[in-house]
């Protein structure tokens, strides 16, 4: 098991932030989302919303691993669960891979708020936890996934300013 | 386009899907920026074009034997949807 955990600081309000997170999916997780869907959404009591999604994501394995798993293409889908506070400007999302359970289990939970000393800066809290099944494969899976998500949470401040731009 | 992948638009898991979502999409993206992120309570207006899309996105799903009911889900907080 891996934990990863990191801190991104964007420069733009909180709403800006999360007017481009709800728009795609900048997710360095999943660096291949193809496709995202909305499989439920709603408005809780205390005024928050709540979308449940499913994301369609194709991981680029390295080809030993291919080899392995007898698989080029290795599509993956997601389910994510978000909620939306917009009187506390609280972002929080969980998600959690629900095909090719029994190889790897990916928990990623990210959180977007306010900085609090400066409402133009929003703070994302991202942490995710690796398990991969089967004892051959997991060191090398884990320490090249945690080595991919070291790689890309540089790119996912891009998008964002990107996006955003 | 940017490190490779679309940042304008997602597809759908269901190829027939993809413009019943992005008019639901479009939908929604406005009235949670123009509605929702300002303060404004009520309802989000676009159940209509919601109703079609899921009609889609569930038959879609149901085809390619995706498990999306097969897991009790750890939201960041566990009440569930009440309906």
């Amino acid at each position: 098991m891996k934990i990863w955990s990191t801190e991104h600081a964007f420069s733009y309000p909180w709403e800006t932030v999360i007017k481009a997170a709800m728009r795609k999916y900048p997710n360095p997780m999943n660096p291949h989302v193809v496709g995202v869907d909305v499989l439920d959404r709603r408005l809780d009591a205390e005024g928050r919303l709540h979308s449940h999604r499913l994301l369609s994501t194709e991981w680029g394995l390295p080809a030993i691993v291919r080899a392995i798993l007898g698989t080029n293409h290795l599509q993956t889908y997601v389910k994510e669960h978000s909620i939306v506070d917009p009187e506390e400007k609280k972002m929080e999302l969980c998600s959690t891979n629900i095909t090719l359970t029994n190889l790897i289990s990916v928990n990623e939970k990210l959180r977007y708020t306010p900085h609090p000393d400066n409402p133009e800066v929003t703070i994302l809290t991202q942490e995710a936890i690796i398990t991969v099944k089967g004892a051959s494969l997991s060191s090398y899976l884990e320490g090249m996934m945690a080595r991919r998500m070291s790689a890309n949470a540089r790119k996912v401040t891009l998008t964002h300013i990107y996006i955003i731009a | 386009h940017l490190f490779g992948f679309s940042v304008a638009a997602m597809n759908s898991v269901g190829e027939a899907c993809t413009e019943l979502k992005r008019e639901y999409d479009q939908c929604f993206n406005r009235w949670f920026a123009d509605k929702f992120l300002k303060g404004e309570r009520g309802a989000e207006p676009c159940a209509d074009s919601f109703r079609l899309y899921q009609r889609c996105v569930q038959k879609a799903i149901k085809d390619k034997d995706i498990p999306v009911d097969g897991l009790d889900f750890m939201g960041p907080n566990k009440d569930k949807p009440d309906g």
